[in-house]
């Protein structure tokens, strides 16, 4: 990896940064390095190579020439062998006959084509040399003789020779033949040609070379940058005290020049090597890259969602990838459709959601009005809380399933959708049939007993329906239209349908200015007290005040609790409306006597709600007002839909000391059972029973069943509305505890409530005796 | 002519000399191993005597077992050598040797030839058919002579007292002539005895 960073370093930077520039300079590099690698090592191999067979031919002449010098002994030697047997030349010999010695020796040595046949006898004396000897060379050689000289290399004067030597005997030995050839350059050069390498053969005395190579080792000499190979090879020397050496030598470096064209032609073909490396790594990362290329510009069309294929064609681990990618794509196509049908679609039903909803009348609305009316049919299930509450969330899941089913059923070609809960929606035409008798259909159908987990339930519904282009232009307009229309319908009676009317539109926003008025009155000031007495018919006194609201609205001016309570409790503002009543009535009465208790309405919603008993606790210690003159009115309506949860709240209240009194009784669900199971402290009988008292006999006998009933489970009875003197008799007749209305008081301002505690102060109450 | 009357002479003056020791030669090679053959001579400074010389053994040169028996036979000077062969081949004895050149062609068994030896000197012998025959005939002119035995020792008894000269010939000796030459003493009475060390081809 250094190589290659070493090359990224020499390179500009785009030329390296893609996979074929990488690929082809890694394996280019390889290849270079291969290449240096075979290089080296031939060369070191040659150079070994042609050392060892420099050694060798060395080696091989030294022995040649040992053979050829052999030969050449034993050839003189028989020669003068011959001659010395010879009986006449040994009697010439014997009788120091000179002249037919050098003749015979003459004759023989012509024939034989020597350069040298000479005697030497035992005193010395040299017969036939041609040339001159000194008288030391002369002993020299006798003595050599005498010695037992027979053959090998012989110096004598400047020349040398192959000489061999065969004793004369007479028979004991007179003297010496000696036969011999110049062993000159020509001779060399002949032996130099024996070899196949010039090797240069040289004899010299083995007193002129180096100890070294004395040794027979093989020894390197440097001539003038010339490498040579230089060894000595010892030969037979004719004087064995002069030993003679063949000194062979070869230019190594002249050697190695004949290889030099092959390593050339390596070079070359490493070089061309490199280049088709390098060109067939191109192409094999082209082949390579252009996959991956294909595969990131199908990567960046998936990116934008176009969920593009991409064609690789081969089998390897990039073909592979090739599926693998597509398979990929196909599937994150798929999880994004499941994901975008999450969206648009209800889970529990598979029904089109809200979205999905509008898209649709979006749809819808674009396309140009025709005869055909189209509607959006908004509906919900009545009571559909109380399956929920009483038979589980699976069974009210299941009911939605098989509500769904049915929707989808009678809407033929309409639109359904679940908008959340139980609400859903339709879209239908009249093409079919008109829009009412669709609703009713649905309606009828929905309506259907059906068995649920077990259960046998009978659904029912109510329809609000806007029509598009009629009722709105727009999706959001248009269900808030068909919800409008529904509310009016759930308000007028379950089970039917009720078309938009624009007087729905109005009064909504009236309702809703109404709201954001009364968020203002809580805030501005805008809400007062009226206080209305309850006079205790025993103590003939004023016992207790009724606190009632009353709504000053800057430009409405006063507005009726019966207007507006509705629509606090509708928005949950009747709970901090609810706080400041308590806190202002507790406030108010503890400036009053001690007898005189202050009475609280409080509403369903205000009663559910947990933080109750806090506001109560705060606003009575705040204003040290004791507890039990503060009497807080409740209705018969909150044991309707959870008594023990009611009753649990009530005893709370009742445990922090505070009065609780049963408002309106007589109206509603009105039932015994709930006396029993909670001791009120009091019992306010409705007005309208109150009214019926001048008009129906049977009125009273109610109003004594409940004032008896009453006493006889120690609770106070109040009656309210009482407008007529008749009126009061019949009630205390009755044994009613208290009376309140107009013909007493009707509600008064904070300020009269003074002169009402004054002595004396009360209605004309006739005595009845 | 003149040896013989010389030989005569010596012959007779034998018996005046009364004053003569024994000179006893053990002769050993470089090695220190005894040397046989080696032929002993005796120079008296004073003379060698005027008669005739002869020697205990034969002056004969047999050939037999293609080989001269003995190998080396001392004579006095003019003494006549025969050659016979016992061998069954033939032989043709020859000398090239200065003090008596001479052939004897070609003769079979039984044969006897014979020289007479006029000069002293070494005379060595060969036979031109078999080289390896080597044989040799010491002329001497001094009745002081003899020849070591296998244990390299020679016995020359009754030998001139006084100064003398000993020659030591072996025809391997090397030394010009093949002989060294040693001055002793001899005794008028008794033995004098030399260990001479030689070098030998």
């Amino acid at each position: 990896m250094t190589l290659l960073s070493q090359i990224r370093l020499l390179l500009p930077a785009r030329l390296t940064s893609s996979l074929s520039a990488k690929l082809t300079l890694f394996y280019a590099a390889l290849f270079a390095a291969a290449v240096a690698l075979i290089l080296l090592v031939a060369k070191t191999g040659i150079s070994q190579y042609a050392e060892r067979m420099v050694a060798a031919e060395m080696v091989a002449d030294a022995k040649v020439f040992d053979r050829v010098a052999t030969m050449r002994y034993a050839q003189l030697g028989d020669a003068s062998q011959v001659l010395s047997s010879d009986f006449g030349f040994r009697e010439a010999v014997a009788t120091a006959d000179a002249p037919t010695i050098a003749s015979a020796l003459d004759s023989l040595g012509s024939r034989l084509h020597l350069d040298q046949a000479f005697l030497v006898d035992m005193d010395g004396n040299v017969i036939g040399f041609r040339g001159q000897l000194s008288a030391s060379e002369r002993e020299d050689l006798r003595q050599a003789l005498d010695d037992g000289a027979a053959s090998g290399v012989l110096r004598l004067g400047k020349m040398r020779f192959n000489a061999a030597a065969a004793p004369v005997k007479a028979p004991v030995t007179i003297g010496w033949v000696v036969f011999a050839n110049a062993l000159d350059a020509r001779e060399l050069a002949a032996l130099s040609k024996l070899s196949s390498i010039n090797l240069a053969p040289q004899i010299l005395p083995a007193k002129d070379v180096l100890t070294r190579q004395n040794t027979g080792a093989i020894t390197e000499e440097r001539v003038q940058g010339e490498r040579f190979l230089v060894q000595a090879f010892p030969i037979a020397s004719f004087r064995s005290d002069e030993p003679q050496v063949l000194l062979l030598r070869h230019s190594v470096t002249r050697a190695l020049a004949n290889y030099a064209p092959m390593l050339w032609l390596l070079l070359a073909c490493g070089l061309a090597g490199i280049v088709m490396a390098g060109v067939g790594s191109w192409l094999l990362a082209r082949r390579i890259a252009r996959p991956i290329i294909a595969l990131d510009a199908a990567a960046r069309r998936v990116a934008k969602g176009d969920y593009a294929q991409v064609q690789v064609e081969t089998n390897d681990e990039l073909g592979t990838l090739a599926d693998s990618f597509n398979r990929m794509v196909d599937d994150i196509g798929e999880r994004e459709r499941q994901i975008t049908h999450m969206a648009l679609h209800d889970g529990l039903t598979g029904l089109a959601n809200r979205m999905l909803l509008r898209e649709h009348l979006a749809m819808a609305l674009s396309r140009p009005a025709t005869d055909r009316r189209q509607a959006l049919l908004c509906l919900d299930l009545d009571n559909f809380k109380v399956v929920n509450d009483t038979l589980g969330h699976p069974t009210g899941d299941a009911l939605l399933c098989q509500v769904a089913e049915r929707l989808v059923a009678i809407a033929g070609e309409g639109f359904v959708a679940r908008l959340g809960g139980d609400e859903f929606a339709v879209v239908v035409d009249d093409q079919d049939r008109p829009l009412d008798r669709t609703a009713h259909d649905i309606i009828r159908a929905v309506a259907e007993p059906c068995m649920v987990n077990g259960h046998r339930i009978v659904p029912g519904t109510s329809i609000g329906i806007a029509l598009l282009h009629i009722d709105g232009d727009d999706a959001v307009t248009l269900v808030k239209h068909a919800d409008l229309a529904l509310y009016r319908a759930k308000h007028g009676g379950r089970g039917i349908f009720r078309f938009f009317e624009e007087a729905m539109d109005a009064e909504a926003r009236k309702r809703r200015q109404m709201e954001l008025d009364l968020h203002e009155a809580l805030s501005g000031g805008q809400l007062s007290l009226m206080f209305q007495p309850l006079f205790n018919l025993a103590e003939s006194r004023v016992s207790a005040f009724e606190a009632l609201l009353r709504w000053s609205h800057p430009k409405r001016g006063m507005i009726s609790p019966v207007d507006f309570i509705p629509l606090a409790e509708d928005t949950g503002l009747i709970v901090p409306i609810g706080e400041w009543v308590i806190r202002e009535a507790c406030r108010t009465a503890r400036h009053w006597p001690d007898h005189v208790r202050i009475a609280v309405n409080i509403s369903p919603v205000q009663f559910r709600n947990p933080g109750l008993n806090t506001v109560i606790m705060q606003a009575l210690a705040e204003t040290g007002l004791p507890p039990q003159r503060l009497e807080l009115e409740i209705t018969e309506s909150l044991f309707i839909d959870n008594p023990a949860t009611t009753l649990a709240s009530l005893h709370s209240l009742r445990a922090l000391g505070v009065r609780v009194a049963l408002d309106d009784f007589g109206t509603g669900y009105s039932s015994l059972s709930y006396l029993r199971s909670f001791p009120f402290d009091k019992i306010k009988i409705d007005r309208s029973f109150i009214m019926d008292l001048l008009s129906s006999d049977g009125a009273t006998a109610i109003i004594k069943s409940i004032t008896t009933l009453a006493e006889a489970l120690g609770m106070e009875t109040t009656a309210e509305g009482v407008e007529h003197a008749s009126q009061l008799d019949i009630l205390r007749e009755q044994g009613c505890n208290q009376i309140q209305g107009f013909y007493f008081s009707k509600p008064v301002s904070k300020a009269e409530v003074g002169g009402m505690l004054g002595a004396g102060w009360g209605p004309e109450i006739r005595k009845t005796g | 002519m003149r040896s013989l009357i010389l030989c005569a002479l010596s012959l007779c003056l034998v018996p005046i000399t009364a004053q003569a020791g024994t000179v006893a030669v053990h002769v050993v090679d470089a090695a220190g191993k005894p040397v046989s053959d080696a032929v002993i001579t005796i120079y008296p400074t004073a003379g060698v005597p005027k008669r005739p010389i002869r020697f205990p053994w034969t002056n004969e040169v047999m050939q037999k077992n293609i080989a001269f028996n003995p190998r080396t036979l001392i004579v006095p000077v003019g003494a006549t050598v025969a050659f016979p062969n016992q061998d069954k081949v033939r032989h043709h004895v020859y000398s090239f040797s200065k003090p008596a050149r001479f052939e004897l062609k070609l003769f079979g068994k039984d044969q006897t030839r014979s020289y007479t030896f006029t000069t002293p000197g070494a005379v060595a012998l060969g036979c031109n058919i078999h080289d390896q025959m080597s044989g040799f005939i010491k002329v001497v002119d001094t009745p002081f002579a003899g020849k070591t035995n296998g244990s390299g020792d020679a016995l020359i008894p009754a030998v001139t007292g006084g100064a003398a000269r000993v020659i030591i010939w072996h025809p391997a000796l090397r030394a010009k002539s093949n002989e060294i030459i040693v001055p002793v003493q001899v005794p008028d009475t008794g033995t004098l005895t030399r260990r001479l060390q030689i070098a030998t081809r």
